[in-house]
């Protein structure tokens, strides 16, 4: 049941009533068991016919205290739970996590693990980007690019299963740098070949199907429009702030690790099929981050440079100098951040984690009121977001 | 725009609420009275030198235990011991409880960050949701895990446990619980050896005995 306000405030009670028949909104629950909420999320919306009126997400269905593991065990074991936040990207994760430590200790990191890791966080970018236009068309009701993404995909975790020995949950990167080195020569060969085939061919074939696809433009073109001034109010940031307009990356205004020295574009929504912001927007800057990922591994394997790829022994644990930092990358959803506070010993005293899904998702609450149950299905589609990295 | 500029512009119209201003560290701070956050952070968003229209992250903290010489010397938290027990402790939690606000401006391109210290007795801090309106669930989060209320907060429930939950378990005395509606949350006992054998083994017959 809707308070009086709601109903004010969404412009239901200007709606035509009959007069002696008192009608209310009904309660629908989306979620958590529902294949269009990616994951164990509930909406709880309150609607009218079609028409949405609120929404109010109920998370926690993952929840696994993360934080509170983390004051209880080393800096290094730790970065096992970062694959876990967002585990269609755990490089990013990874690489997120360590940016951050590394920051309070100030450790200099050879140029070839920085290197190998752009290259592992890209992979994994491109891979969970192919996995949001994958399930954002089977939302729309496109089966075969699904099909597509994932065999695409597929050929990404054979070559981090190469590099990492992981297919999932890698564990790759350390405080000081990675954990294994290159496997050998075929693998960056194979690296650099997938990337071409990936870029000139397969890239157009999602365009044909789906990104230009009459129908997928008509359910997405003008809806779920959000402001410039709405996506930073909330916090969003990655493919949901640029899908607004706004050009910023992490990697280009705030740049770390290595992604100074490369070169690539930022894709920012331009209303092409509409409104700037809407969900094909979203969509397409995805789309495009994919080809300047694969820029970006390029250049980054074109000049591995040689040498060591571990500042610091592998079997050692990490002592942090006492200290506070916050730290962000830009991992496959948007800002990936950590706010470390070290005591100066080996275990962090306070570790929050800033997860990209957890500040886009809120956006809902404002957006969503006013869709259509079924262009909210879109809109959640097109936010991609992971429960594994809003319950943490 | 440096950061102690910024921390100067802050004090010049917060007054004596700015606290002080700490940049000995990798990142430096303003802290700032718990009463005043709020003015302060629309003043930050508001100001046009300034300009942050992003609040990056917002993180409660338990100040119970820290270790102030850097020596890493804090107090452990408690979680289920060897036996998968809970862990007790008839220790009192008594530090201060925080909030940290990191922001940053898409404008001028510059971050800063806030902190707030409360008592735990009294863990009230104005809530930011009016000047961020992602703080909502930044602080209902804090609420959630560290038992910080935010004042003026609309919607100040649960985030991410349970309503009925009883505690706040990010809180550095916070003991792990024994059950959850009923169902014992125990772990496997670790000292028991898996290898330890139960019966003595009976003899068979030797090979090539029965020959």
């Amino acid at each position: 049941m809707a308070t009086e306000e709601t109903k004010m405030n969404s412009g239901w009670a200007d709606q035509d009533q009959v007069p002696g028949i008192k009608s209310e909104l009904m309660e629908l629950n989306m979620g958590p068991q529902h294949p269009a909420t990616h994951g164990v999320l509930r909406l709880l919306l309150e609607t009218d016919g079609e028409i949405v009126y609120k929404v109010t997400p109920v998370l926690g269905y993952l929840h696994r205290c993360a934080e509170k593991i983390a004051e209880g065990i080393n800096y290094k074991q730790w970065v096992i739970y970062t694959d876990r936040f967002d585990y269609l990207a755990p490089m990013c994760c990874n690489h997120a996590y360590v940016t951050a430590v590394e920051k309070l200790m100030d450790v200099e990191v050879p140029e070839r693990a920085e290197h190998l890791r752009v290259v592992a966080a890209e992979l994994s970018r491109i891979a969970s980007h192919l996995i949001a236009l994958a399930t954002f068309g089977l939302d729309m009701g496109a089966w075969t690019p699904l099909l597509y993404c994932f065999r695409e995909r597929e050929v990404i975790l054979d070559l981090l299963e190469r590099i990492a020995g992981g297919r999932m949950l890698y564990n790759y990167m350390v405080p000081g740098g990675v954990r294994y080195d290159v496997p050998d020569e075929r693998w960056v060969s194979d690296v650099l070949e997938f990337i071409t085939m990936l870029e000139t061919k397969k890239i157009k074939d999602y365009n044909q199907l789906l990104s230009y696809n009459k129908i997928f433009i008509g359910r997405l073109g003008n809806v779920a429009v959000i402001s410039k001034q709405d996506a930073f109010d909330y916090g969003c940031t990655g493919p949901v702030l640029r899908g607004s307009g706004v050009k910023f990356d992490c990697r280009k205004d705030d740049p770390y690790s290595v992604y100074h020295k490369f070169d690539f574009d930022v894709p920012v929504g331009m209303g092409e099929m509409g409104t700037v912001g809407d969900c094909w927007d979203r969509y397409m800057v995805r789309v495009r981050e994919i080809e300047e990922a694969c820029k970006i591994v390029r250049q980054a394997l074109d000049s591995l440079p040689g040498g060591s790829c571990q500042a610091i022994e592998l079997k050692k644990p990490v002592k942090v100098p006492a200290g506070a930092a916050y730290s962000r990358t830009e991992s496959a959803k948007g800002e990936m951040g950590h706010y470390i506070i070290s005591d100066g010993g080996q275990t962090p005293f306070r570790n929050k984690v800033r997860s990209p899904s957890f500040c886009n998702l809120q956006v809902i609450e404002k957006v969503g009121v006013g869709q259509m149950v079924s262009d909210l299905v879109a809109f959640v589609g097109s936010l991609d977001i992971v429960l594994g990295e809003i319950d943490r | 725009m440096e950061q102690k500029a910024i921390y100067e512009l802050l004090a010049g119209k917060i007054g004596a609420a700015a606290l002080g201003f700490n940049d000995e560290g990798v990142e430096s701070y303003a802290e700032v009275a718990p009463e005043k956050i709020a003015e302060a952070a629309l003043f930050l968003r508001d100001e046009e030198q300034l300009g942050f229209n992003q609040l990056m992250c917002l993180s409660g903290i338990d100040w119970d235990g820290f270790d102030e010489n850097g020596k890493g010397k804090s107090v452990a938290i408690l979680g289920y011991s060897a036996d998968g027990k809970p862990e007790t402790s008839d220790r009192v939690g008594e530090g201060d409880l925080g909030v940290a606000y990191s922001l940053y401006s898409h404008e001028k391109k510059h971050k800063f960050t806030m902190r707030v210290r409360v008592s735990r007795e009294r863990a009230v801090v104005p809530t930011v949701i009016d000047v961020w309106s992602t703080a909502g669930w930044h602080e209902r989060e804090a609420w959630d895990l560290l038992g910080i209320r935010f004042e003026g907060h609309p919607d100040l429930r649960r985030m991410l446990l349970e309503e009925d939950w009883v505690g706040h378990p990010l809180r550095k005395d916070y003991q792990m619980p024994g059950q959850w509606e009923q169902v014992p949350l125990e772990g496997k006992d670790m000292t028991a050896s898996p290898f330890t054998p139960t019966s003595t083994p009976t003899t068979g017959p030797t090979p090539g005995a029965e020959g």
